[in-house]
C-alpha cells in the first residue's frame, strides 16, 4: 500500500496531538498512516508494520485511550488527539504490570507481536480490571501471535489480573 | 508432570532478550535506519510463467530520486541462489515462472519513488502457457520449466516384497491425503538494512536462521569474498523455516553496493506473501495392509509434492517426507516412492516439521481405518506394531536408541484424556448440534539435516579482556528462546551467574561456524558443544587462576563472579576480570563437530530422533461444520528439558501452527495466482480459538550412557496434531478426514427439524 505524498496532490497540514504525553507538531499529509508517523517520522518503532489493513494488531496503539490499529488511523484522525505507544506505557524506573506479567509468564516468542499485544490489554484493563474469558478473547481476538499459541499470553492475562485483585 | 511455571521452580526464568520485547525497546533488523539511506523495491513478476524479451528500465532510471534500477546484468556474479541447489535467479533474464519472481529491482530516495519507478519499468512479456498441478507437469506434453524437465526430485524406499504381500492381508486401506499450502506467516516480514562500509565491505542486517549460509551466497552472487561480507541476522520476528533461505537480501546488497549508500528493504505482508516460501501441498496415496492380527504386513505409498518452480530445499523435504510416511512402526514389506515436481505456482520449501507434518497425517491416518477395520482400539493396534527399543530406524538404519515410542505412549496411556475417551462429553447442556471427540497421534520427528548433508556444529568460549565469559554461537535468534536456554546451560554447567558472561549471536564477524538453526538442532547442538567445551575451558581458566593466586589449580572451582575456593567456595579469591587483567594470553576454546548422523548410505536418514503422542478432544459445531479443539495432551519425549519454558513455548506454539493447518490455514492459489493475499483471507488461529485446556508432559530420561542429550523439540509440536484432530472428528460426527484444511461444509448436517420442515412444505 503506499502513501501519497504532498507532492502528489494532497496538502500536508499540521497534525498537533500528543504522543506519550509529550506534545508533538508534525507537517504530514492528512492520510498519513499513524503507523507510518511513528515508525517514520517519529522513530518510534515499537510499534511494528506487519499486516498494514488492520488484521493482525501488531500496529496497536491507544487514541485518548482506546486500542486502534495505527495502519488504519490516518494523520487528521489523530488532531487533538492522545496517541500512546507502547514505548509509553512502562514508568520511568517501573514497567507497567502488564509488562511484567508477560515477562514472568514467558507471554511471548519472538516479541513481534507483543507491544500490540500489550497496548491491547492495557486498552482492557482499563475498561476492567476483571474481565471475564469471553472479554479476554474479544479483546484480544485481534492480535495476531505465531509463536505462542496464545498460552503464554492468556496466562500473563491471568497473572495481571490476579496481581490488580491483590491490590497491586 | 505438566510442564508449566510453578512445577519448573528457578528455572523459569525472565528470558534475556524478554525486557527489550515487552517494552517495545529492541530493535529489530527491520527497524534500523541509516544516514542518507535509500529504499530498495523489487519488481516481480505477474505472470505465473511467461518469456522475457525486453526489459526497460530507461523511464524508471530517469525518474528524479531514483538512484538504481538493476536487472540481472548488473548482478557481477552468479546470478542464483539456493541453499542446496543455485537454481534460482536473482534477477530473471530469460523466463520468469512464478509470480514472486524478481525482475529488477530499485533504489530510490522514499518508498513512493520506488514504487512509481518500479511502475516505470517496462517489461515485455511473451506470456506462456501454465502448470500448476504437479500430476499435470508430469504428464507427456505439459509445459516444461526447466531443461531438465518438471522433476526437481525422486526418492523411494524398498523393503520386502509390498505388492505380493497384499494378497496376504486380511484387511487393506487403501486412502489418498491431501494437504494444503501452509505460509509460516512470521509477524516479521521480510527485511533489513543494507550498508556499505567505508572500506569497501558490506554489512547486512537482514533476518536468517543461517548467517554464515547467507554469506556464502551473497559472495556468489556479488563476487565479493565472504571476508568482505558481514551478515548481521539476529533478533529475528518469527521464521519457521521460512526465513532460512535467501530473500531480500540479494536486492539490498546489490543496490547498497551500485549506489555505495545505506538502502533499506521490508516487505509489505503481499510481497512477504507472492514472494515467500511456503509448506509443501503434497498428495499422499497410501495403500497398507494387516493381518487377521493387525500386523502390519505391507505398506505401500505414492507422494506427490508441490515443489513450485525452483528447487531451494525441495529434495530434502521429499526425502524427509520419505522417512516420516514410514515412521515409528513395523512393517513386513515397505514400498514408498516419491516425487517433488516443479509447477508455476508459489515456491515451496522449508517450513517447520519439514514434510513431516504432511507424511505423518497420512501414516497416522491409515493406522486409524485399520484399526476400526479390525475392529481394535486405534492406540492398542499401534501398541502392536510399534517399534521396539533397539529397532533401526525408517530406512533399516541404524539410530541412537531410546525407548521413546514406547514411553510416549504409555504417558498417553496415563492421560486424562484417554481414561476419559469412551465417555461422551455430551451433557445435559450441550446442544444436539454439538458433538464431541478424541482421537490422538503418534510422532517419530528426525532431527539434524540427516546423512550426507553438511551439517557442523560447534561454538567458541573466551574471557573478554572486561572480565565476561564471551559464549559464541553461529545460531539466531527468531523467538525459539535459543538465548534463554543457552543462559539456563551457562549457569547450570559453569555455576555462572548470567552476568558472568555474555551471549553473542547473530554476527558473521564474531562467531564459529555452528551451522544452521533449523531441524530442531540448535538446542542438542549448543549442549553438546558445551559438553565438549566445558572442561577444557574450566581447565584453561583454573590454571591461569592458579598461576595469579600462586597455588594449585585443582584447590579452585569456577563459580558466580569469580574463582572460588574449592574448601570454601562462599569466598571469592578472584574476579573474572581481574583473570583478565592477569591473563597474558587468551583463554579461548573453541569446538567443532558435525551432527550426529547414522552409518548408512541413505541421504538424509537422521540418528537422532524425538517422539510424541498427541491425543486431543473436538467439539464439532454440526451446523456449522466448524472444529473446536477443546483438550489437548502432548508427551514428547526429548531427554532433558533445557530450559522449561521454551520447551513449553515450542509444543504450544508449533500446535498452534498445526491447528492453524488442520483448520484453516491455506494459501489458495487459482492459475499460479495468490488468491489469498494477505491476513483478511490467509487465517491464522486466533486466540479465541486457543482457550482450550493444554497439558504437556516431557519425558526426560534417556537410556544409560546416551552420549547425544537433550533432542529438539522445535517441530514436534507442529506434526501431530492434524491426524489427531482428523481422528477425533472422525470419533465425534463419523466422517473421515482426508483434506486439509478441513472444509467445514464436509460436517455440516442439515438438522431434523429442518428436515421435517422440507417434508411438511
Amino acid at each position: 500500500m503506499s502513501e501519497r505524498t504532498p507532492a502528489e496532490g494532497i496538502r500536508a497540514v499540521g497534525l498537533s496531538c500528543t504522543v506519550n504525553g509529550v506534545p508533538a507538531e508534525l507537517d504530514v499529509a492528512p492520510n498519513k498512516r499513524l503507523l507510518h508517523i511513528l515508525r517514520d517520522d517519529l522513530d518510534l518503532t515499537g510499534t511494528k508494520r506487519s499486516c498494514e489493513i488492520g488484521r493482525c494488531g501488531a500496529c496497536m496503539v491507544l487514541v485518548d485511550g482506546k486500542p486502534v490499529n495505527s495502519c488504519l488511523t490516518m494523520a487528521y484522525q489523530c488532531d487533538g488527539r492522545s496517541v500512546t505507544t507502547i514505548e509509553g506505557i512502562a514508568d520511568a524506573d517501573r514497567l507497567d504490570p502488564i509488562q511484567q506479567a508477560f515477562l514472568e509468564e514467558g507471554g511471548y516468542q519472538c516479541g513481534y507481536c507483543t507491544p500490540g499485544m500489550v497496548i491491547s490489554v492495557k486498552g482492557l484493563l482499563s475498561v476492567t480490571l476483571d474481565p471475564t474469558d469471553e472479554e479476554i478473547e474479544e479483546a484480544l481476538s485481534g492480535n495476531l501471535c505465531r509463536c505462542t499459541g496464545y498460552g503464554g499470553i492468556l496466562r500473563s492475562v491471568k497473572n495481571v489480573i490476579a496481581k490488580y485483585k491483590e491490590g497491586y | 508432570m505438566g510442564l508449566n511455571r510453578s512445577a519448573s521452580g528457578e528455572r523459569w526464568r525472565v528470558r534475556p532478550d524478554g525486557p527489550a520485547k515487552v517494552t517495545g525497546a529492541l530493535a529489530y533488523l527491520t527497524d534500523m535506519k541509516a544516514s542518507g539511506m535509500l529504499h530498495g523495491r523489487v519488481l516481480r513478476s505477474p505472470h505465473p510463467f511467461a518469456r522475457i524479451i525486453d526489459i526497460d528500465t530507461t523511464k524508471a532510471a530517469a525518474l528524479p530520486g531514483v538512484h538504481a534500477v538493476l536487472t540481472y546484468k548488473d548482478v557481477p556474479g552468479l546470478n542464483a541462489y539456493g541453499i542446496a541447489v543455485q537454481d534460482q535467479p536473482v534477477l530473471c533474464e530469460d523466463y520468469v515462472r512464478y509470480v514472486g519472481d524478481a525482475v529488477a529491482t530499485v533504489a530510490a530516495d522514499t518508498p513512493e519513488l520506488a514504487e512509481r519507478a518500479l511502475s516505470l519499468i517496462e517489461v515485455e512479456y511473451e506470456v506462456l502457457p501454465i502448470v500448476d498441478d504437479p500430476e499435470t507437469a508430469l504428464e507427456e506434453g505439459a509445459p516444461q520449466l526447466h531443461p531438465h524437465g518438471n522433476v526437481l526430485h525422486r526418492a523411494g524406499y524398498k523393503a520386502g516384497e509390498a505388492d505380493s504381500a497384499f494378497a496376504t492381508c486380511a484387511h487393506i486401506i487403501e486412502e489418498t491425503y491431501t494437504t494444503p499450502r501452509q505460509m509460516h506467516t512470521y509477524m516479521e516480514t521480510e527485511g533489513g538494512l543494507f550498508v556499505p562500509e567505508k572500506d569497501g565491505r558490506l554489512t547486512v542486517y537482514a533476518p536468517t536462521q543461517h548467517g554464515l549460509m547467507d554469506r556464502l551466497q551473497l559472495s556468489r552472487i556479488l563476487a565479493k569474498p565472504q571476508q568482505e561480507i558481514r551478515v548481521v541476522s539476529s533478533p529475528i520476528g518469527g521464521s519457521f523455516g521460512g526465513k532460512d533461505e535467501l530473500n531480500i537480501q540479494p536486492y539490498g546488497a546489490l543496490l547498497a553496493l551500485y549506489t555505495k549508500r545505506p538502502v533499506r528493504i521490508h516487505n509489505s505482508r503481499w510481497e512477504s506473501v507472492r514472494a515467500g516460501l511456503k509448506r509443501h501441498p503434497m498428495r499422499i496415496a497410501m495403500k497398507t495392509g494387516v493381518s487377521e492380527e493387525g500386523r502390519l504386513l505391507a505398506h505401500q505409498v505414492r507422494i506427490v509434492a508441490d515443489t513450485g518452480p525452483y528447487a531451494t530445499l525441495g529434495a530434502e523435504v521429499l526425502n524427509f517426507a520419505v522417512e516420516h510416511v514410514i515412521g515409528p512402526y513395523r512393517y513386513a514389506n515397505l514400498d514408498v516412492d516419491s516425487v517433488s515436481v516443479h509447477t508455476n505456482n508459489g515456491m515451496s520449501g522449508e517450513f517447520r516439521g519439514f514434510g513431516g507434518n504432511q507424511a505423518i497425517f497420512a501414516l497416522e491416518g491409515q493406522m486409524d481405518r485399520l484399526a476400526e477395520r479390525l475392529g481394535m482400539d486405534p492406540w492398542q493396534f499401534r501398541r502392536l506394531n510399534m517399534r521396539q527399543q533397539h529397532d533401526p530406524g525408517p530406512f533399516g538404519h541404524p539410530i541412537a536408541q531410546t525407548n521413546g515410542a514406547e514411553q510416549v505412549w504409555a504417558a498417553l496411556e496415563e492421560s486424562s484424556l484417554c481414561a476419559e475417551r469412551d465417555t461422551s462429553g455430551d451433557t445435559a447442556t450441550t446442544p444436539p448440534w454439538i458433538k464431541t471427540g478424541t482421537g490422538a497421534a503418534f510422532v517419530m520427528h528426525g532431527a539434524g539435516l540427516g546423512f550426507g548433508i553438511p551439517d557442523p556444529a560447534g561454538g567458541r568460549l573466551q574471557l573478554a579482556a572486561d572480565g565476561k565469559i564471551e559464549v559464541l554461537f553461529g545460531y539466531e535468534e527468531f523467538g525459539q528462546g535459543l538465548i534463554a536456554t543457552l543462559e539456563l546451560m551457562m549457569i547450570e554447567e559453569f555455576g555462572l551467574s548470567a552476568d558472568d558472561f555474555r551471549i553473542m549471536i547473530g554476527d558473521t564477524d564474531i562467531v564459529p561456524d555452528s551451522g544452521s538453526s533449523t531441524a530442531s538442532r540448535a538446542t542438542s547442538m549448543m549442549w553438546k558443544s558445551l559438553q565438549r567445551m566445558r572442561d577444557p575451558f574450566r581447565q584453561h581458566i583454573l590454571a591461569t587462576a592458579a598461576k595469579r593466586l600462586e597455588c594449585e589449580a585443582k584447590q579452585l572451582i569456577m563459580g558466580s563472579g569469580g574463582i572460588r575456593s574449592k574448601q570454601q567456595p562462599d569466598k571469592l579469591l578472584l574476579s573474572y576480570l581481574e583473570l583478565a587483567a592477569f591473563s597474558d594470553e587468551p583463554v579461548v576454546v573453541e569446538t567443532n563437530f558435525i551432527f550426529p548422523a547414522p552409518d548408512t548410505k541413505r541421504v538424509g536418514a537422521h540418528l537422532l530422533y524425538t517422539y510424541a503422542a498427541v491425543a486431543v478432544q473436538v467439539e464439532v459445531n454440526t451446523l456449522t461444520g466448524r472444529v473446536r479443539v477443546i483438550d489437548q495432551f502432548h508427551a514428547v519425549a526429548a531427554g532433558p528439558v533445557m530450559n522449561p519454558q521454551g520447551y513449553l513455548g515450542q509444543i504450544e506454539g508449533g500446535s498452534s501452527m498445526a491447528l492453524g493447518y488442520t483448520l484453516t490455514e491455506k494459501a489458495v492459489m487459482e492459475q499460479g495466482q495468490y488468491m489469498t493475499k494477505n491476513l483478511d483471507t490467509y487465517l491464522i488461529p486466533t486466540i479465541a480459538e486457543s482457550t482450550g485446556r493444554f497439558e504437556v508432559v516431557p519425558i526426560e530420561d534417556l537410556p544409560e550412557g546416551d552420549e547425544h542429550g537433550p533432542r529438539g523439540v522445535g517441530e514436534i509440536g507442529s506434526v501431530g496434531l492434524a491426524p489427531a484432530i482428523a481422528e477425533a472428528v472422525y470419533q465425534a460426527v463419523g466422517k473421515r478426514i482426508t483434506k486439509l484444511p478441513i472444509d467445514p461444509k464436509e460436517l455440516q448436517e442439515i438438522p431434523s427439524f429442518m428436515g421435517k420442515a422440507v417434508r411438511n412444505g
